[in-house]
């Protein structure tokens, strides 16, 4: 079943609170693993990376990480950190200055440490997924702190894959940095756009279905549509039932299947400020009643084929403040 | 106890658990008052099962399958409801004062289920019997699969109106975006409007000059084969 769930700030503030929030009042819906996608200030320089690997390797992995790193010329920009538990898995967040060779093949060597598994990369967004229910993994990985514009977030009952939390939500589109999805539903048709999207060169690495979708929607984008376009085409070229958010880095997005199984309800202001989950009683976790939602609308995105961009005001403002300048 | 003393009720939903909730709305109702629950939050599963002769009036939205397996209580939501709002109702009458959610009625079987804003997608869906009134407009394919009752659009009908209607009508005032399959669109008897405008008059919403289109099954569906399969896909 899935719950989703998304957030955008006008400005920047404590996005992992209202996530973690808008996601347990969504814990019924699948509470095998909770996982967040978050945007804090966007980096100039480097990226940040995050991680879960075997605990037990851990500083073995590190080392061999570090190594790539600098065959392709770039470096930790501050110490490595992660959580403290006692679980099999560990979360680790590093800080990596650009890497002089390419991106793509940084990445494509990083990718290849057994038991140290990317989950995310980009100048702002990272990606915490882990087992238990949103407040298992808030606690654990002190996401209420987060500052940052906008954020999504998944409460999984898994359908497609294992469960673990590498194969919960949200999907980093590697290799694009900074995109993201949630998705509640199941394709269908997943594995055919992903032999296809394999043989033109990029990597997945889990076999959930959702998966599927950041990597498709990033690669209609790099080959030249708009974002709306790539989420019209979506609607037809993903067979299934299901309602996704996207995240980039200066926007949240969402799709729906023709058959419009998939609830999804949105509180928005007239300052760019969103709340959206697929429950009602999830966003009145932060619009608790009438005084709440005064000036404020309130859509129901229930009907079939329904596509939909929301601009992070914070970072639109920033990047046409930037085009002023230059 | 006389008329005078059956005095309004309060319950208070907050972040309190639903059963308990729900056993005071069942406790008061029983010994004769008119309950008014307060602080919804769009919670799920809010009214369920209520019985004979209660009196419930829900101060905000409420989340899924609200009223659901009603057997004759009266219900109002006064601002939105959630998902299956009313499912498999026996009888009473439930009014939202806003907008339906999706997959109102769903299954219901008796009574009536009055929404004076929009409907969802599939309302009135695998209904058995009863009446739907939507004062606003009629969600993507609505009635899908119904077996009898009516459902009764004032507004406009959206795609795949009436898909794979088995039995049951879907009447619409407004325009209809698209019907679903196996549907056909009959000129309503006036004995049949005369019926509708009783129902309608009772809420207070009669009117002489409606353009109405009823929508009735095909009964293609009913002899199904496989050869025709082709016929049934949607997209």
């Amino acid at each position: 079943m899935c719950g989703i769930a998304g957030r955008i700030l006008a400005l920047p503030g404590l996005i992992g609170a209202d996530l973690v929030e808008l996601i347990q009042a969504q814990r019924h819906r699948g509470a095998d693993s909770t996982g967040f996608g978050m945007y804090g200030e966007p980096r100039s320089d480097g990226y940040m990376v995050r991680v879960v690997a075997d605990r037990d390797d851990l500083s073995d992995h590190l080392e061999t990480f570090l190594d790539i790193a600098r065959a392709h010329g770039a470096d930790y920009i501050g110490d490595p950190t992660w959580d403290d538990a006692t679980t099999d898995h560990v979360s680790v967040r590093l800080v990596l200055s650009n890497p002089a060779s390419s991106f793509e093949r940084w990445l494509a060597d990083a990718d290849f440490i057994d038991g140290f598994e990317i989950q995310s990369v980009g100048r702002s967004l990272e990606i915490i997924k882990d087992l238990g229910d949103g407040y298992e993994v808030a606690d654990k990985h002190g996401i209420r702190n987060f500052v940052g514009t906008h954020g999504l977030t998944n409460a999984r009952m898994a359908t497609e894959s294992f469960v673990s939390p590498t194969a919960s939500h949200p999907f980093w589109a590697r290799p694009y940095p900074d995109v993201a999805i949630v998705h509640n539903g199941q394709l269908t048709n997943y594995y055919l756009l992903r032999d296809r999207l394999r043989r033109a060169g990029y990597t997945f690495k889990t076999d959930n279905d959702s998966e599927l979708i950041a990597i498709w929607l990033s690669d209609q984008m790099a080959n030249g549509l708009t974002i709306e376009q790539s989420l019209t085409d979506s609607v037809t070229k993903l067979d299934g039932c299901f309602t996704y958010i996207l995240a980039t880095i200066d926007s949240m997005a969402f799709a729906k299947d023709p058959f419009a199984i998939k609830p999804l309800v949105a509180v928005e202001e007239v300052d760019g400020t969103m709340a959206v989950a697929t429950e009602e009683q999830a966003v009145r976790k932060i619009y608790v009643d009438d005084d709440d939602l005064a000036g404020k609308a309130m859509v129901n995105y229930d009907g079939p084929s329904l596509t939909g961009v929301w601009p992070v005001p914070a970072r639109t403002a920033a990047i046409a403040g930037a085009g002023v300048g230059a | 106890m006389t008329a005078n003393e059956r005095t309004e009720v309060t319950v208070e939903v907050a972040e309190r658990p639903i059963r308990e909730i729900n056993a005071e709305i069942r406790a008061a109702a029983a010994d004769g008052h008119a309950v008014r629950v307060t602080d919804t939050r769009s919670r799920h599963n809010l009214g369920v099962a209520l019985p004979e002769g209660a009196v419930v009036t829900f101060e905000g939205s409420v989340g899924y399958y609200c009223g659901g397996l009603n057997d004759g209580a009266t219900i109002t939501v006064e601002r939105n409801a959630g998902w299956g709002t009313g499912e498999a109702m026996a009888s009473g009458r439930i009014t939202v004062e806003g907008y339906s959610g999706m997959s109102v009625g769903a299954s219901m079987r008796g009574g009536l289920i009055h929404v004076k804003g929009d409907s969802g997608p599939r309302c009135g869906v695998a209904m058995k019997g009863g009446d739907i009134v939507i004062e606003g407009d009629l969600g993507f394919l609505s009635g899908f699969m119904a077996h009898d009752g009516r459902i009764i659009a004032l507004g406009d009908a959206g795609e795949a109106t009436g898909d794979s209607l088995w039995g049951g009508e879907v009447w619409v005032a407004g325009s209809i975006k698209s019907l679903g399959v196996d549907t056909n669109v009959v000129e309503p008897e006036p004995d049949q409007v005369a019926a509708l405008n009783v129902l309608l008059a009772d809420l207070g919403l009669e009117s002489a000059d409606r353009d109405w289109k009823r929508i009735v099954s095909g009964q293609k569906l009913w002899h199904f084969e496989s050869r025709d399969a082709s016929a049934w896909l949607m997209i």
